[in-house]
Order: C-alpha cells, then sequence, then structure tokens
C-alpha cells in the first residue's frame, strides 16, 4: 500500500509541478475587467482533438504529434476600461513561479512608450526538449497569461511556423515552413 | 459472468449516448432557470438536412435552441458560471469562457467527441437573449478553418469546398 501512494506521488508530482497557479486576486480581476476569456485545453480533451487530426496532411500530422506531448493549454486574458485596474504584484506572483532553474525567461520586451510589458518563459525537460511555455503580457488596459504544460519538441514548432497562426521561426539565418513570410 | 457482461455493455451504451442528451439537457435546464420556452424556428429539420448530405466547412450536423425574453434581465457573470458547471460535464467538456460587460454577453465553448467527429457546444448569453448551438464536425476541417478563416466564408458560400 505504502509502496502504491509513492509510486502515484512519483507519477503525479511532476504533473502538479507543470501547474502554474493564478493567484486569487487575479481570478478576481474578472469581475473588474471589461472582458475576460478563459481558455481551457486539457490534456484529455486535447488528446480527443489529435485522435481526429489526419496523418495524411504534413502539417496536420505535426500538429498531432506537436499536441501528443501537451498536457493542456491555457489562456486566461482581462481587457479593462482604464488603466490602474490590476495589481503588478499579481503578475510578479505568477513571474515568481517560472524562476531558473527550472525555467528560462528567453524573451523579455519592455516598452516605455507603450507601458507593454511581454515575458516569455521556457521550462527546460530532458533531451532538448521542453516542458512547458509560459507568456505573460501586461500591458496597461490588458492582461493575458499564456500557459502551455507538457513536452515540446522544439523541431515540431520549427516545422508548424507558419501555419496555424504560428509565427514564422527563423533557424540560422533561414526561415523555415512552406509559404513566404507573413 | 454474464452479469458482469451485460453491466459493462451497459456503461458502455449510457457512455455513447450520454453525449446526445448533452444539448437537450443544457436546453432544459435554460428553460426551467430563466422561465423560457426555446423559439421555434421554421424548416431547421430541413437545414440539419442539407447540413448532413452537404457538409458545409465539415460540418455534419447541428442543433440550434434560441431564448427570447430571459426572466432574469441581468446575467450575474459569476452565478451564470455556477450554472454553466453545474449543467455542463458527462459528454462534454468546457474549453473556452469569455465575459464582456461591454456589450454584456457571455459565451461558453464546450468539445466532446462523437464518434467518427468531434461535437462542439457553444451557449451565448445576452441581456435578455439566450442562443445554444451544437455543431458535429470534422476536426481536419476546423483545423483547416482556424488557419484559414477567410476562407470560411468562402466555403460557407458554396464557393469553396473543404
Amino acid at each position: 500500500m505504502k509502496n502504491a501512494i509513492i509510486m502515484w506521488a512519483a507519477v503525479l508530482m511532476p504533473l502538479a509541478a507543470q501547474e502554474i497557479r493564478l493567484p486569487a486576486n487575479l481570478e478576481k480581476l474578472a469581475a473588474k475587467a471589461e472582458e475576460s476569456v478563459d481558455v481551457t485545453l486539457s490534456g484529455s480533451m486535447l488528446r480527443l482533438a489529435a485522435k481526429f487530426i489526419s496523418d495524411k496532411d504534413a502539417d496536420a500530422a505535426n500538429v498531432r504529434k506537436l499536441i501528443a506531448g501537451l498536457d493542456g493549454i491555457y489562456v486566461r486574458s482581462f481587457s479593462f476600461a482604464r488603466e490602474g485596474e490590476y495589481n503588478m504584484a499579481d503578475v510578479d506572483a505568477i513571474r515568481a513561479q517560472v524562476q531558473p532553474p527550472s525555467w528560462s525567461k528567453i524573451v523579455g520586451v519592455t516598452s516605455k512608450r507603450t507601458g507593454d510589458d511581454v515575458d516569455v518563459y521556457f521550462k527546460i525537460a530532458a533531451g532538448d526538449k521542453l516542458g512547458g511555455i509560459v507568456v505573460i503580457a501586461a500591458e496597461p488596459r490588458e492582461l493575458t497569461f499564456v500557459s502551455i504544460a507538457g513536452t515540446i519538441d522544439p523541431d515540431q514548432l520549427v516545422e508548424l511556423s507558419g501555419e496555424f497562426h504560428i509565427p514564422r521561426i527563423q533557424v540560422n539565418g533561414k526561415s523555415r515552413g512552406r509559404r513566404g513570410p507573413r | 459472468m454474464t452479469t458482469r457482461l451485460l453491466a459493462a455493455i451497459l456503461i458502455v451504451c449510457t457512455v455513447a449516448f450520454a453525449g446526445d442528451w448533452e444539448f437537450d439537457r443544457i436546453v432544459g435546464a435554460i428553460e426551467s432557470q430563466y422561465g423560457a420556452k426555446r423559439t421555434h424556428i421554421p424548416f431547421m429539420g430541413l437545414a440539419n438536412l442539407a447540413v448532413k448530405v452537404v457538409h458545409p466547412a465539415g460540418a455534419s450536423g447541428f442543433k440550434l435552441a434560441v431564448f427570447e425574453d430571459l426572466k432574469s434581465s441581468r446575467q450575474d457573470r459569476i452565478e451564470l458560471d455556477r450554472f454553466m458547471n453545474r449543467i455542463s460535464g458527462g459528454g462534454l467538456q468546457q474549453i473556452v469562457r469569455v465575459h464582456s460587460r461591454r456589450n454584456g454577453e457571455s459565451t461558453y465553448i464546450f468539445m466532446g467527441d462523437a464518434g467518427k467527429s468531434t461535437k462542439m457546444l457553444i451557449a451565448t448569453f445576452e441581456r435578455n437573449e439566450a442562443t445554444v448551438v451544437e455543431v458535429k464536425v470534422n476536426m481536419d476541417t476546423l483545423l483547416k478553418m482556424i488557419d484559414k478563416p477567410e476562407h470560411a466564408g468562402r466555403s460557407f458560400n458554396g464557393k469553396e469546398d473543404w
């Protein structure tokens, strides 16, 4: 029995570790927000979606492979009527969950002109793969969090660049994907 | 052994048919919660037959319910979330929830397995109106539409076939 509990804990702990928790204050922002969007694609839903994607088309097959490794995709977005409706401390509470050594900030854009602050974090997993991606976009009147949990092969992301609204990715100065730049 | 086999068959049948009840269950729950009856839309059966034959944009069937003059004049966001969480479940999972105070609209999108295709249920609540649509759609075609939404309009107009 004890062994079974330890085994289950070992299986479930990595899953729990991937989960990015939104602070309670942020959940309350939905009441203040002029518009709030909540997208929850759980692992079971992604597997269901993958089941119906054909592997005849190369792009669709790549999407299927990419989805197979994911545990979930979560998006929370709030739009406000006025500036200063949310507290930066709440945003920092999320940033605190994506710190080294597990996570690396790979993009950080701050604009004094527009007041935009966008950060992209990657979680490093074994075998040159990503263990998750988190995007935090804090604008004066808009706040967006995106969390993609699960194993992501960067090569598959590059293959899909330019498709399904995934931005074109440049590798070694060459644009990957099949069509011209968008 | 026979009892177990029968129980297993019963469970499988229940799961298979549960998905078809979702739309009726949600519509029924809205009717009882808001004291409104769905508006009769003429030729809906004919339109559904056409969709089943033509498969526009990968759709292989749909159900639609429109409610007008909902008794609750102003929707409380949290209350509506609770209501939708309570009545959903079973074969459908909520994937998108949007609330807009600007236009007083709330939208919920659910997705579930429907045999060889995927079932999507979209429920929209406005101040005094609600609409529930359930569509059985082919996932490949849906992906193509997401990739090139501008082509979807042409497909619906019959100018392009997916």
